[in-house]
């Protein structure tokens, strides 16, 4: 029961679920089905949360079990739910049509790993002790902000780019939670709100594009063009 | 304190209530104007308390406004000067606001005067509070407010195209110079480490010289705008006639001086000596305005247009003042230069009444005519004579002539400008000689076309079916005039016992006090304040005037009743009979002028005969002239055709695709870590 209280272990133990968000990450560039795509991004939504339970846990911040909470409730249960009707409901399962091909953006979501790494490095001051927690995980966080970003100029399909945008926000909230261990929970409970809403509004645009140009390539938002 | 605090507060929550009426009453016209008008009136009456009270005590009272928003503070500053400004907004808004209940009756069930009125609160709400700002996060907040409610009061007739592009230009304008005055209250917020307006006095001066020179030309040109100097005046002309005339009043009267009193805050307050070059461009820049502005004005045949440049060239008087000021200032003669910025302030309370006068007047022969074509008026004096002894007032006033109030400042002007090169040496000696004779020059083009706008407008047979069928104005539209008219005439004959007004506004901003050395004669004439200068008195001109009249009174007493009256028509050279076809016209009465300042009009006719059989015998006669826009043409053209074919060159980066758009984006974010990396 020893490693329950020591924070060392708890410190491996996040960065190594942080490791696994960033496999997923990158498992979601090069999956095609969309299904899948969504099963991935909920796994990795739990991961998130689980992350949240555990800096939650050994730093003895009980207010960002809310947020874990929330994490898990919205992003890894609700919002696929979701998704998944509307996949269901405009009939498309397996159509995600990435610009480049899947073997180049894998590497190059490599790239934007190192590139996330030299930024990351820079924030890491191993002099500062005990807050030096982030280093790993910051980075990690700010590779998965960028290949969430990366994927979202990557792909076609207006559905896909929702997906991309939850990723990077997925990105975006280990980046809070590994640097300030929470931020206010009011702060926290106002950015899921906007997850959600997010989710619903492009839900519904997503839709309606597909009733309107027959299709959801936003590349045929173009006609929209003054 | 708490007078001057209830009053002040009590006046922003009248001009609220006048808002949210106006708002309640949009499908209601009649309650609306009573409402919205009503308030504002109010208000307008407490803000003169409050600022009376404030010019009585002296010093400077503030206190925050409990808005409620954190981090700002919305810190209220009366002082002097502010007051001085919101008493000259408190006796407009006052009389346009009585002027109001009859003018807007015409357009009640036309018009969404609910609209109207909400702008119309909102603009004196945000004016009283540009005036008040105490700080210069408030001060560019309540600026722009004010700037989108006068847009939306000038494009109140908004189903005209030419109203619409009047409004957009101000609008565009208007935001380009609030850019500047940010870039510029940063500079110094950076210097004094406060956006406080206390902390900015005399910090400008602490700056290095390039600095100074740079936050002087940002303000200048900020407020320049504004204020309508030239050649930054080009969306004036198009702005102020189109709105309804008591908007016009206003825009005229006090919009355009809160670019006056941004200058005297800025040059006098937030600057201890400004560089020398800054007075002399502002007193060229003055002169420039002035001749310019009443050039073109003696041009115009449409009443408000007219009115307008007047206000182009009154911007320029004000400036002159100002400018003098500044040179002396920076020379080391406070006197003469609390005498100059007295005549600066002085003429922008005078040119804000006389010019709202001028402007209701018009708004009342624009209701009765329907027309704002001189051409198309005459012979009003006898149909509207209340309105045109109004306007004649008025027109006395901004032609500078005694006794009323344009005369006094004026001559304060002169009398500055004498002195200064009196007391100066070399190159700037030379500037005040130049800068008088040109002055001179603009008041009396400045006569001319007002015995033009008076004696074609109102004198002589009506020109137009309209005209002849002209009728007087309402009660309330003749009770708002007249109270502006009976301001004329008391700022003139009164002016030694109003003086004493700006010794705490020049003691703020100069450290001199001079009004006791301007007052002669018991009060009853004004003397320059210098050893060899003029002195002149507007109660001994209106006394002449009136003993003189007593003479052919007199003549008339003893052999006018004996005499026989014969009664007979004009002669005309033998034609039949004489029509409004044979009078004068607008463009005929300017026509010498076109011709001697051709090289600056370049004017452009065109006449067009169609005859059948011989060309002596014509059919008819087309005749068109014009004159050039010369800034709208050699300066504003070039620079809007560049800015076009600029944003043409940027469109190929708009290319419509979602992809390319988070592509920029994304590229964007990575160079910016990347650099944040690097640091």
């Amino acid at each position: 029961m020893d490693l329950l209280h020591n924070p060392e272990f708890g410190d491996k133990l996040v960065t190594l679920m942080a490791a696994f968000v960033l496999v997923l990450q990158i498992a979601m560039v090069g999956q095609r089905s969309l299904v899948m795509n969504i099963r991935l991004f909920a796994a990795q939504s739990f991961l998130l949360g689980a992350i949240a339970g555990s800096i939650a846990w050994y730093n003895h911040a009980p207010h960002i079990f809310i947020a874990a909470g929330m994490t898990i409730l919205l992003k890894a249960i609700l919002v696929p739910i979701v998704l998944e009707r509307l996949v269901d409901r405009i009939d498309i399962h397996h159509e995600i049509a990435p610009i480049l091909n899947t073997p180049l953006s894998i590497m190059i979501s490599g790239g934007l790993t190192l590139v996330a790494y030299l930024v990351g490095e820079s924030f890491y001051h191993p002099e500062a002790g005990a807050a030096s927690l982030g280093h790993n995980t910051l980075a990690v966080a700010i590779s998965v902000f960028l290949i969430g970003f990366f994927m979202m100029i990557n792909r076609r399909k207006a559905l896909t780019q929702v997906l991309a945008l939850l990723t990077l926000e997925n990105g975006i909230f280990l980046a809070a939670t590994c640097l300030t261990y929470g931020m206010p929970l009011i702060v926290e409970l106002g950015v899921f709100f906007d997850v959600l809403v997010a989710v619903l509004v492009l839900g519904i645009l997503v839709y309606r594009i597909r009733e309107s140009f027959e299709s959801m390539d936003v590349s045929k938002l173009r006609r929209l063009r003054g | 304190m708490p007078w001057l605090n209830a009053c002040f507060t009590g006046g922003l929550i009248a001009y609220l209530a006048g808002t949210a009426a106006g708002i309640a009453g949009f499908r209601v016209p009649r309650r609306a104007r009573i409402g919205v008008f009503g308030c504002a009136l109010a208000g307008a009456l407490l803000e003169i308390i409050a600022a009376v009270v404030a010019l009585a005590r002296g010093g400077v009272t503030t206190w925050n406004l409990p808005f409620g928003v954190p981090l700002f503070s919305w810190a209220i500053r009366v002082n002097a000067l502010s007051a001085y400004f919101n008493l000259t907004l408190g006796i407009l808004a006052a009389a346009v606001s009585v002027y109001s209940f009859g003018y807007l009756r015409q357009m009640e069930g036309r018009r969404n005067i609910g609209v109207l009125g909400c702008f119309y609160n909102i603009l004196l709400l945000s004016l009283t509070l540009v005036f008040a700002a105490g700080n210069a996060f408030f001060f560019l907040v309540a600026w722009e407010i004010m700037a989108l409610a006068a847009w939306g009061l000038v494009s109140f007739e908004h189903e005209k195209e030419r109203t619409r592009r009047a409004g957009m230009l101000f609008l565009i304008m208007s935001h380009a110079g609030s850019g500047l005055l940010l870039i510029a209250f940063l500079i110094l917020a950076r210097a004094s480490g406060s956006l406080d307006f206390a902390t900015f006095h005399h910090v400008a001066s602490a700056l290095p010289a390039w600095q100074q020179g740079v936050v002087f030309l940002l303000f200048f040109l900020g407020f320049g705008v504004k204020a309508g100097v030239v050649p930054l005046h080009v969306w004036l002309p198009e702005a102020h006639p189109v709105a309804p005339s008591n908007i016009s009043a206003l825009m005229s009267g006090i919009v355009i001086k809160t670019g006056i009193y941004g200058m005297a805050l800025v040059f006098f307050d937030f600057f201890d000596a400004p560089p020398a070059w800054a007075g002399i461009l502002v007193l060229s820049a003055g002169v420039l305005s002035a001749l310019l502005g009443v050039l073109y004005a003696l041009m115009e045949h449409d009443l408000k247009r007219l009115l307008a440049y007047h206000s182009i060239e009154n911007i320029g008087i004000i400036l002159i003042g100002f400018g003098a000021a500044m040179i002396f200032r920076t020379l080391g003669h406070p006197t003469l230069a609390a005498v100059a910025l007295i005549a600066g302030l002085y003429h922008t309370l005078n040119h804000a009444i006389f010019k709202s006068l001028l402007f209701l007047g018009a708004g009342a022969v624009h209701h009765s005519t329907g027309t704002r074509n001189m051409e198309e008026m005459g012979g009003l004096i006898r149909r509207m004579p209340v309105t045109a002894l109004c306007f004649l007032t008025g027109a006395i006033a901004i032609s500078g002539l005694p006794p009323l109030n344009g005369f006094v400042s004026e001559w304060l002007t002169y009398q500055a400008l004498l002195a200064g090169f009196g007391s100066t040496q070399s190159l700037t000696r030379v500037i005040f000689p130049i800068a008088g004779a040109l002055l001179a020059l603009t008041a009396a083009l400045a006569a001319a076309c007002f015995v033009k706008a008076f004696g074609i407008s109102f004198l002589a047979l009506p020109r137009s079916e309209n005209a002849a069928q002209a009728h007087e104005a309402p009660l309330s539209m003749r009770l708002g005039m007249g109270f502006l008219a009976a301001g004329c005439l008391a700022l003139g004959l009164g002016a030694t016992w109003f003086l004493p007004v700006f010794d705490p506004i020049t003691e703020q901003l100069i450290g001199a006090r001079v009004s006791s050395a301007l007052t002669a004669a018991n009060g009853f004439a004004i003397s320059a304040g210098t050893a060899h200068a003029g002195t002149v008195s507007t109660v001994g001109i209106a006394a002449m005037l009136v003993l003189l009249s007593a003479i052919p009174a007199f003549f008339w007493l003893v052999w006018g009743r004996a005499g026989r009256r014969a009664t007979g028509p004009t002669w005309d050279c033998g034609l039949p009979g004489l029509t409004a076809d044979n009078e004068y016209t607008a463009t005929g009465f300017s026509k010498p002028i076109r011709m001697i300042f051709s090289a600056l009009y370049r004017p452009r006719r065109e006449i067009q005969a169609e005859y059948e059989v011989s060309p002596y015998y014509p059919t008819a006669i087309r005749f068109e002239s014009g004159i050039e826009p010369s800034f709208e043409k050699r300066m504003y053209d070039p620079f809007r055709n560049w800015l076009y074919r600029m944003a043409g060159r940027m469109r190929s980066v708009q290319a419509g695709s979602i992809h390319a758009y988070l592509a920029y984006i994304f590229v964007a974010l990575l160079a910016l870590l990347l650099f944040g990396v690097r640091r």
